[in-house]
């Protein structure tokens, strides 16, 4: 099963992708199933509206959408009970932003809503790179605090943290490297260096064209690291809460 | 006519090759990039080779001078050595700009020599490039502060705020002598850059040569893929570079 591990439903700024877009564009890339997620104001403050569009999104088509849902931290006691009902509804990855949510990735106030997902057995999408309030060793620090919750590196810290990304995920077992943005002539090395077990294609779609990146990765990694690259990884990750 | 606005003459090619460009052009060749600029990769990351890297980049181009157009670097930190050795790369050497690299480097675009270095190349006609899109040196707004400085000089943001400050690069190229080069940010942003962006002032490039590893597929791919004209297109791969040396 091909998936990608992250695409941004909804309209929003420089966010345009409609589920009918997606669907058409995982057909042509001969991709089975996406995960969605928010885009960013949706991330950042109207979370329970982005929570239900990608519920709503992923009811209609349950064999293709995998549904993220987003809390931010700040929100303290109300974000955990918007957690749990997303995680209730079927919501299978949480998905932290800390440049658009406003914190650092491993300040304490996100521990709550990690205490949830640690709970719920879902995996956190965190996506790192500049200005550098969410850098790879930032999430070693979080990864250390919460050794039983898995961490997916959204982005790879990229561009201007890649000095850290290897070094970062070989010291903590819990952090697994997403695509998107890191541009498949780095990404291709990350996976040769720590392992087919510790890649997970995403796009980032709209932000990236899908069928472009999909492509793109094609040509650059090994096909023998594919079926972990493009869904075995993640399904692991997305099944410790059950079959999806 | 497609050019490359931003390739390195990297430490791993100059160790395995010496001075032999041909490995560096198969690359180009097998994109159909007809011409690109040349920048240092030792000279940035040591104080101590800035000299002799100016030097090898300088001989490359002219082993190619019809394909590289060189760009030297100095180091404000040398005082007023920084200063002299931009102008030998300029006048002596024939170089056609100089790029820097701030966090790198390790200066403050404040600097004093900076500064004079800033307002020689106003003089001079000579682009300054820069690594843009970190913090804490190398941010689009603080290089928007020395176009302001310095209103004769031309500054190139080498990498349009790369992915996370691409909306700084777009507010900072208001200012009519900075140029941003598309290398680095994703598609959607080279989309937006490029409808709101002066036309005459946009860039593209790779920074291929920084590794071994080809990021001129990409890298190319996304700009021919992307939703912009095809006239701008074309400015962009081919008559912009170009028209960045002309004098005003």
């Amino acid at each position: 099963m091909l998936i990608d591990g992250y695409c941004a439903l909804g309209q929003d700024r420089e966010f345009d992708l409609t589920a009918d877009a997606l669907l058409r564009a995982m057909d042509v890339a001969r991709v089975d199933r996406a995960v969605i997620a928010p885009p960013d104001r949706q991330l950042a403050v109207l979370n329970r509206e982005g929570n239900t569009a990608m519920l709503r999104a992923a009811r209609a088509c349950p064999d293709r959408f995998i549904p993220a849902c987003s809390v931010n931290p700040w929100y303290g006691n109300m974000a955990r009970e918007e957690l749990k009902r997303a995680i209730e509804q079927g919501a299978r990855m949480l998905v932290l932003h800390p440049f658009v949510q406003g914190y650092l990735a491993n300040d304490e106030l996100v521990w709550p809503v990690l205490d949830v997902a640690d709970q719920e057995k879902i995996p956190i999408y965190i996506h790192t790179g500049l200005p550098g309030n969410s850098t790879p060793w930032q999430l070693v620090d979080l990864a250390e605090h919460f050794p039983n919750v898995d961490f997916i590196m959204g982005h790879c810290g990229a561009t201007d943290f890649w000095n850290d990304v290897i070094e970062s995920a070989k010291a903590v077992v819990n952090i697994y490297l997403e695509a998107s943005l890191t541009r498949p002539f780095t990404f291709d090395n990350y996976v040769k260096t720590l392992g087919k077990t510790k890649g997970i294609m995403g796009s980032f779609a709209p932000i990236n064209e899908l069928t472009f990146e999909w492509d793109q990765m094609r040509r650059v990694l090994p096909e023998s690291e594919w079926p972990d690259v493009y869904g075995n990884n993640l399904l692991r990750l997305l099944e410790k809460r059950g079959a999806l | 006519m497609i050019i490359d606005c931003h390739t390195h003459w990297g430490i791993c090619w100059q160790e395995r090759d010496g001075a032999d460009p041909a490995n560096w052009l198969a690359v180009l060749d097998k994109h159909g990039i007809n011409k690109a600029f040349l920048m240092p990769h030792a000279g940035i990351y040591s104080m101590k080779l800035c000299r002799t890297d100016n030097n090898t980049v300088a001989a490359l181009a002219a082993q190619k001078p019809e394909r590289l157009i060189p760009i030297g670097t100095t180091w404000p930190q040398m005082g007023k050595e920084a200063v002299e050795e931009a102008r030998r790369c300029i006048v002596n050497l024939g170089m056609k700009g100089l790029k820097f690299h701030p966090w790198l480097q390790g200066f403050s675009t404040a600097d004093h020599n900076f500064g004079e270095i800033c307002g020689l190349m106003g003089e001079l006609n000579a682009p300054v490039f820069f690594h843009d899109g970190t913090p804490c040196y190398s941010l689009p707004e603080q290089i928007g502060g020395l176009a302001k400085r310095f209103p004769k000089t031309k500054f190139v943001l080498g990498h349009s705020g790369i992915l996370w400050n691409w909306r700084s690069a777009l507010s900072v190229a208001r200012h009519p002598n900075i140029w941003i080069c598309l290398c680095g940010p994703h598609m959607r942003a080279m989309e937006i850059l490029c409808r709101k962006t002066d036309p005459g002032r946009i860039l593209w490039g790779t920074d291929f040569g920084f590794g071994f590893p080809d990021s001129i597929e990409y890298r190319l791919n996304l700009i021919l893929r992307a939703k912009i004209d095809n006239k701008l297109r074309e400015k962009i791969l081919g008559e912009n570079p170009l028209q960045l040396f002309k004098a005003e």
